[in-house]
């Protein structure tokens, strides 16, 4: 075997467009970095108010256009203030934030709602806004309720880190053309509503009654279907530290609702999460779902406004409803933000009344801004129309989840979504889950309760 | 010039008997040679189908209609197509995408050649060690090193930089790489190497005359494994990258799912967009893919 060892041109070559193509592409990733500055702690600066701000947005996706439509407004009517968009997907923002707390890199303005707004806080992560917010002009014209929603989950100093944009609210959605079909009547009770479920499953069709949530986000479903059913109105007894989720009433009603799984609804609900239980009642023949505002649009896109319905959740024990709160989504302000003042701005202009409508128009949710919630969409809409009476006609009971325990998020996620799936499936008991569920959050408030002293 | 030490003469085949069909030399037939055709279809056919019916779901919820719950992508829109790459900037996504994926090849294939070497042809009095803690390295998840990390690219005003992405990702890429690639090494003789020195050649340019060429099916198995896995890798990019035109496909994609609504038609048609440059690699490379990844490793 002879080798030849002579250079090539070609040979030649090869080696040196490797290394050029490396440089070049190493020299164009590199460039443009920064050290991303803003981590927790940092005490930041109010800025001269015009420049660069970062937004980012806690629930990027099908919300980035209307976003990108605010910002267009703002930058037009701020021509000194430039605002960059991130959108982050929902599942995704703790981890992101949290890295950033550690690690540095925080942005001017993120959207910060009640569910996480404790663990932000407890971090020293958020400006107060009560000093800026008394001496705007929206100071009298957002929500009360929701302001009150939002101080009460920031931490317990009584201040208000978010400033309110929207209310969301659980929605039993329902095919009015099944029902009529099925000569059901409209599932504004619980009974009603167990009736119709087991009327419209016929498995061999592949049609269904209902679709349960078994996973992600779970616990909060079933949290609204025990109380709705229970009527207890409390997530504490009078004594503050004990919570009623193991109340006997509640038990029974959650081993009620769990029975529904299999029996009226598709196997697969097991691992449900809101992507699933969506996609599945659009394209598929399943009577009733539970979700909330949110996938109001996706169900018009399905079905049209003519074959669905979105109403509160269905009344219980001598005709009244009780739901769960849904977390308040606002916009916070971080402490480390070097432009302090031109977030500020940011934030104003986009809960004011044509932007806070705007938005909440595209996302189906509850306006924050007062004056906004008495456009005529609002009317139109009709889910978010009959949620907004339910927040606020008195209708409806509301029992407040603990949002402002630091612990909450894990305990209702993490924690338990595993150890309900094992109720579905009949290998725990609903009360043994209830129980852990109760023990972990009366330990939760107990610290908390020790914390404020 | 160079020529064998001892030729070798394979003996003469037996000659084949007449009603059987001739067998090569040392093998023996096995159940399946005479097993029913279908038995071998059918449980081929069945996997088939599984695996093609979520692309089927896929392509149909990006070529259809928005609303439409028909089972076939008829009438055909390429809507969500443009609406993803125009107006959910998957175009910039796609263009970084391949950037952090042709860097972390090239980075991966070159520090892995030239650490692979070093493990294959030299003894070195930590070399075990060496290679047990290239072992170990991966073993650790990304998720632990995320902060630390992140203050490393912070200091090196690399945050929002595509630079951060791909040097995480090589850095990841390169314990496999290298000890994949001493394997590859390890199999070409030692002696070649001389005869290239014995020729002329110094130590590189015998490398690169005698062992580089031989070590293709090696280098595209590695190459094509560290472009497919940056290309799909989400959380380097999540973190370290917030300026929305420095963000990846997988990033991108994971932004089309908001909270409490998800337009399934763009996510279909992003998903296809992902898709397709690793699908179109994966068949180009398939044949050097299977050969490099076992010749590195059973024979290392």
């Amino acid at each position: 075997m002879k080798i030849s060892i002579h250079r090539s041109s070609r040979g030649g070559r090869r080696p040196a467009a490797v290394v050029a193509l490396s440089a070049v592409l190493a020299l164009t990733a590199t460039a443009c970095g920064d050290d991303g500055s803003g981590a927790a702690g940092d005490k930041g600066a109010d800025g001269s108010g015009k420049g660069k701000i970062v937004f980012w947005d806690n629930n990027g996706g099908v919300r980035t256009d209307i976003w990108k439509e605010i910002i267009a407004d703002f930058e037009k009517a701020n021509p000194d203030i430039d605002v960059q968009y991130v959108g982050i997907a929902a599942t995704e923002y703790q981890s992101k934030v949290d890295t950033a707390l550690q690690g540095g890199g925080l942005p001017d303005v993120g959207g910060v709602g009640a569910a996480m707004l404790a663990g932000f806080a407890a971090q020293n992560a958020l400006e107060p806004l009560d000093d800026r917010l008394g001496k705007s002009s929206l100071n009298d014209r957002l929500n009360k309720d929701m302001v009150a929603s939002l101080r009460a989950a920031g931490g317990g100093d009584e201040k208000l880190y978010s400033i309110p944009t929207s209310a969301n609210n659980g929605v039993l959605y329902y095919r009015t053309d099944l029902f009529k079909k099925a000569g059901l009547a409209e599932p504004t009770t619980w009974d009603a509503f167990y009736k119709a479920a087991d009327k419209l499953t016929d498995k061999d069709k592949n049609a269904f009654g209902y679709t349960i949530r078994g996973g992600a986000g779970s616990i909060a479903q079933a949290l609204d279907a025990m109380y709705g059913q229970s009527g207890i109105t409390s997530f504490w007894d009078a004594s503050g530290e004990r919570t009623t989720v193991d109340d006997p009433k509640n038990v029974a009603a959650l081993e009620k609702y769990v029975g529904l799984y299999k029996k009226v609804t598709p196997a697969a609900d097991l691992n449900n999460d809101f992507t699933k239980m969506v996609a599945q009642w659009d394209s598929g023949t399943i009577g009733m779902l539970n979700h909330n505002l949110g996938s109001y649009q996706d169900h018009v896109k399905a079905f049209g406004t003519d074959k669905f319905r979105g109403i509160p959740q269905p009344a219980g024990p001598g005709g009244k409803r009780v739901q769960v709160s849904n977390p308040v989504d606002g916009l916070g302000l971080f402490k480390s933000s070097k432009n302090k003042a031109a977030a500020w701005k940011f934030i104003e202009f986009a809960t004011s009344k044509e932007q806070n409508s705007k938005f909440n128009r595209s996302a189906g949710q509850v306006p924050s801004n007062t004056d906004a919630a008495g456009d005529s969409w609002v009317s139109e809409a009709e889910p978010t129309k009959l949620a907004a009476q339910a927040l606020t006609d008195g209708s409806t009971t509301i029992v407040q989840l603990p949002y402002y325990l630091p612990d909450w998020n894990t305990i209702s996620k993490t924690d338990n979504e595993p150890a309900f799936q094992k109720v579905m499936n009949g290998s725990m008991s609903a009360k043994d889950f209830l129980g852990t569920l109760a023990e972990q959050l009366d330990t939760a408030q107990k610290e908390w309760n020790e914390q404020k002293g | 010039m160079i020529t064998k030490d001892v030729e070798t003469v394979a003996p003469p085949p037996p000659a084949p008997v007449a009603d059987e069909p001739p067998q090569r030399p040392g093998r023996r037939r096995r159940a399946w040679d005479e097993a029913p055709r279908w038995q071998i279809y059918l449980p081929l056919g069945i996997y088939l189908l599984f695996t093609l019916v979520p692309f089927y779901w896929i392509l149909l919820f990006a070529l259809r209609k928005p609303g439409s719950t028909s089972l076939v992508p008829w009438p055909m829109t390429f809507e969500h197509f443009e609406k993803v790459w125009n107006e959910r900037s998957f175009g910039t996504y796609f263009e970084n995408s391949v950037l952090v994926g042709l860097a972390t090849l090239l980075m991966t294939t070159v520090v892995a050649l030239a650490g692979g070497y070093a493990l294959a042809r030299f003894d070195f009095r930590i070399k075990r060690a060496f290679m047990l803690a290239l072992l170990c390295s991966q073993f650790v998840p990304g998720a632990l090193l995320l902060v630390p990390l992140f203050q490393i690219f912070a200091e090196l005003r690399m945050i929002n930089s595509l630079g951060s992405v791909i040097i995480a990702e090589t850095v990841f890429q390169l314990p496999l790489s290298m000890i994949l690639i001493s394997g590859f090494i390890r199999n070409v003789p030692y002696s070649l190497e001389e005869a290239a020195w014995v020729d002329g050649c110094n130590r590189f340019s015998g490398f690169r005359v005698v062992v580089l060429p031989l070590l293709r099916p090696g280098l595209i198995a590695v190459g094509s494994f560290a472009f497919v896995h940056s290309w799909n890798h989400f959380l380097f990019a999540l973190m370290f990258l917030s300026n929305q035109d420095k963000q990846t496909i997988p990033v991108g994609l994971n932004s089309l799912m908001s909270a409490d609504s998800v337009d399934l038609g763009a996510l279909a048609a992003g998903g296809i967009i992902a898709a397709v440059p690793v699908v179109i690699v994966f068949a180009f490379i398939q044949k050097w893919l299977i050969t490099g990844f076992s010749a590195g490793a059973v024979k290392g």
